[in-house]
């Protein structure tokens, strides 16, 4: 698709070329654009008869949108009018689609200066919504311009089992949640909406702050949305805030979810929560309907690496060494050689190393001298000032029918891997 | 079925009982003509009109939307349509209606006008939406300009007022059972109702007051305050300039005078290709009509008539360089209508024709 100002070649009246201008920040994308409604599977539903039922589907909404300021950026602004004006009707509560349907109007009958280019009055007593509008706008389109290569995935995840289905990534630079699914091939990228974060941005560390925590998350439970507030709109998924590292960290809050939209809001802006990840109901309907709770790990990212499996395969392999070298030491029965892998700062809730041992002992002794086997195993690696990994697996000696399954956090001192938390999930 | 002069004073007997605010007496002798005449569209406009003046919204919009079904070709039932929806505050539909008014008739000006205030009014109340405002604050409606009378000619010397339309370049062509009975070429036309352009002026040529003008200022965007709605009156279009006799001096006055004749006179004579080569290539068709679209149109509208009669008076030319500007009133009768519209040519120089390049009509 050519998005070249060539377009503006087109016998235009000033007024439109003004809007053409005016649009021209979200218009430079729109061969991305064409290729994101190319991408979402959903995208297909574009051309059945009942706009309803696309309104109601996820992802379908920002496909819409995108498709109104594709048009507007190849000069036909009367069929741009015609799909804001029915997008609007389809959903009025979606403010971006009443914006982009108000400056179309408005083209009709001045020029337009600017995205959003409302009479002034309104716009200084909305001054702080609009801005809000606009910067949603501006991130929608360039997640959409920036969308990762095929078949890259985020650095985070090094190894999901195959008992992990599904896998979420947020990204908050681009107010974007990626969602995968696990193959016996790898990752594929299913879907990506766009999402709000906490007011006061991420790096969430005290409770109140107003921030979305970074980390490497799992979805704790699926909430039933008849128990919750109208404010959450179509449902809930709570994640483990604060996790391990965050709890030795020191950091506090809680109650950080997954959720939607209320009802007079088809999104809110890209900086919006007490911290929780929100996202438009149709896009958590569908996040609902398909995630596990417990096995779907949610990474949250300022902003996100993508790299082939491949490269992260190679990353991956010091870190798979120590993991077997651990299990190794554990099979010959050596408890000091166990202990070696194990910081000194060792917690397992609560308990000291020192007072963890025993347990540590006592595991070992059941073991009579069988081969341990780490099964399903799970890795996720999270960098920030320290370069950690969780890990997940079962643990099974060799001839016994059940083991446990077991989450590990390790961090990396120097060139060894070492275990700064382990415990039963 | 014959116009005479009768029929003619009874539309001129119901419009002056309009003006006198007799409205009842009005609708009384509007309905006894209709008796006779059902279809006949000048009349059931007025009664529209009259409906709309009393406060019987939904009994005028049931005159003007039929109006509309039986004579769709005319812009100016659509243009009062959107007038009492908007009045209403049905916009979507005020919008529809002169879309339709426009479509109908391209350089339909107080359709325009109108259209322009209504975009404005959906779009603040998009950005309403958009911006999550009380809707009270962006409640001022816009009002919008009735038109009182179909078919109202400017009479020489008058300037037009905001009411009255002026139906060009080319009036819509008749349909109706009317145009069964053509009139002899001299004779008053049937359909619309109106004075021959030089007969005695009969119906409509008494302006209306600028009092019963229903148009507030139309360019006032109805914007979030409560303050627009203070312009008091009918926007007073600018006034032409007292068109004196064209002086011909100048060469360069003398090619556009002609290139504007040979358009008139192509045009008048059915001569579809002389008619079409007398625009540019810079020609921009009005409405969003691409030029082919507006040639076949054009093709089509000229060539369906039997006798095109096309008359310039008070040529006015002024000569800027390689651009000219040809100003005058155009007399256009084809078939039964005859319309009369101050007309604006622009041209300019192309190597050695002068080429049109915009054509407007001027209030």
């Amino acid at each position: 698709m050519i998005c070249s100002p060539l377009t503006l070649r087109y016998s235009l009246s000033s007024s439109l070329q003004t809007v053409l201008r005016a649009t021209a920040v979200v218009l430079a994308l729109c061969a991305a654009c064409n290729l994101a409604l190319a991408a979402k599977p959903v995208a297909k539903q574009n051309t059945a008869p009942v706009a309803q039922q696309q309104a109601d589907s996820e992802g379908v909404a920002e496909a819409r949108l995108i498709e109104v300021y594709t048009l507007i950026g190849k000069g036909q602004n009367r069929e741009a009018l015609a799909k804001a004006e029915q997008l609007a009707l389809n959903l009025p509560h979606f403010q971006l689609a009443q914006l982009v349907y108000g400056d179309l109007l408005a083209a009709r009958t001045r020029a337009l200066t600017m995205v959003g280019d409302v009479p002034e009055a309104m716009a200084r007593e909305a001054a702080g919504t609009l801005s809000e509008l606009r910067e949603e706008s501006l991130r929608r389109v360039r997640a959409l311009k920036e969308r990762p290569a095929a078949g890259l995935i985020p650095t985070q995840f090094l190894q999901l089992s195959q008992r992990t289905k599904h896998a979420i990534a947020v990204d908050a630079s681009r107010s974007r949640l990626y969602l995968f699914e696990n193959t016996a091939s790898g990752l594929n990228l299913v879907a990506d909406y766009y999402i709000s974060v906490g007011k006061a941005g991420t790096s969430k560390t005290a409770e109140g702050d107003q921030r979305t925590p970074l980390g490497i998350y799992y979805i704790t439970s699926n909430l039933d949305r008849k128990s919750l507030k109208e404010f959450y709109g179509s449902g809930a998924l709570p994640i483990n805030y604060p996790n391990i590292l965050d709890a030795k960290r020191g950091k506090t809050g809680g109650g950080i979810w997954l959720h939607g939209t209320p009802p007079n809001q088809f999104s809110r802006p890209p900086l919006a929560t007490d911290g929780c990840v929100v996202l438009a109901n149709p896009d958590l309907d569908h996040i609902i309907r398909t995630v596990e709770v417990r096995s779907t790990p949610v990474v949250i990212s300022p902003q996100l690496q993508w790299v082939s499996p491949n490269s992260s395969r190679g990353e991956a392999k010091p870190f798979e060494d120590a993991l077997l070298a651990w299990r190794n030491a554990k099979t010959s029965g050596d408890i000091n050689q166990v202990l070696s892998f194990y910081t000194s700062d060792f917690s397992s809730n609560g308990k000291s190393l020192a007072q963890w041992t025993p347990t540590l002992r006592s595991e070992m002794d059941k073991m009579q001298g069988r081969t341990i086997q780490l099964k399903d195993v799970s890795y996720l690696r999270w960098t920030d000032s320290a370069d950690t990994m969780v890990a997940t697996f079962g643990e099974v000696a060799d001839g016994v029918r059940v083991g446990w399954t077991k989450r590990q956090y390790w961090i990396r001192q120097g060139n060894h891997w070492k275990i700064f938390f382990e415990g039963v999930l | 079925m014959m116009l005479s002069v009768a029929h003619a004073d009874e539309y001129a007997d119901v419009s002056q009982l309009v003006r006198n605010g007799k409205l009842a007496d009005a609708l009384t002798k509007a309905d006894q003509y209709l008796a006779t005449k059902p279809r006949d569209p000048q009349m059931r406009f007025l009664k529209g009109v009259i409906q709309r003046d009393s406060g019987k919204t939904s009994d005028a919009i049931s005159t003007f939307t039929r109006l509309t079904e039986d004579y769709p070709e005319l812009p100016e039932p659509y243009n009062n349509l959107a007038v009492l929806y908007a009045g209403q505050s049905q916009f979507d539909k005020a919008r529809t209606a002169l879309e339709m008014a426009i479509r109908t008739n391209p350089s339909y000006t107080t359709a325009h006008e109108n259209l322009g205030d209504v975009y404005a009014k959906l779009a603040s109340q998009a950005y309403g939406k958009a911006l999550q405002l009380d809707a009270s604050n962006t409640a001022v409606a816009p009002k919008l300009a009735l038109i009182r009378e179909l078919f109202n000619p400017a009479a020489k010397g008058q300037r037009p007022t905001a009411a009255a339309a002026l139906p060009s370049p080319v009036p819509a062509q008749s349909t109706t059972a009317a145009v069964a009975a053509a009139p002899p070429v001299k004779a008053p036309p049937t359909l619309p109702a109106q004075a021959p352009v030089k007969a005695p002026p009969t119906l409509t040529t008494t302006p209306a007051p600028s009092t019963t003008v229903a148009a507030a200022a139309p360019t006032v965007p109805p914007v979030v305050a409560a303050a627009p709605a203070a312009t008091p009156a009918a926007p007073t279009p600018t006034p032409q300039p007292a068109t004196a006799p064209a002086h011909m001096a100048a060469n360069g006055n003398k090619e556009v005078e002609a290139a504007v004749r040979a358009w008139a006179h192509a045009w008048a004579s059915k001569d579809v290709k002389g008619y079409l080569a007398s625009y540019g290539k810079e020609f921009d068709p009005p409405g969003n009509a691409n030029r082919n679209a507006w040639e076949e149109e054009r093709r089509q509208r000229i060539t369906s008539k039997s006798k095109i009669s096309v008359k310039l008076e008070n040529l006015n030319i002024s000569v800027n360089g390689n651009k000219a500007v040809a100003k005058f009133r155009q007399d256009y009768k084809a078939n039964e209508l005859a319309v009369s519209s101050r007309k604006a040519l622009d041209l300019v120089k192309a190597g050695e024709r002068w080429v049109i390049v915009r054509e407007s009509v001027v209030n």
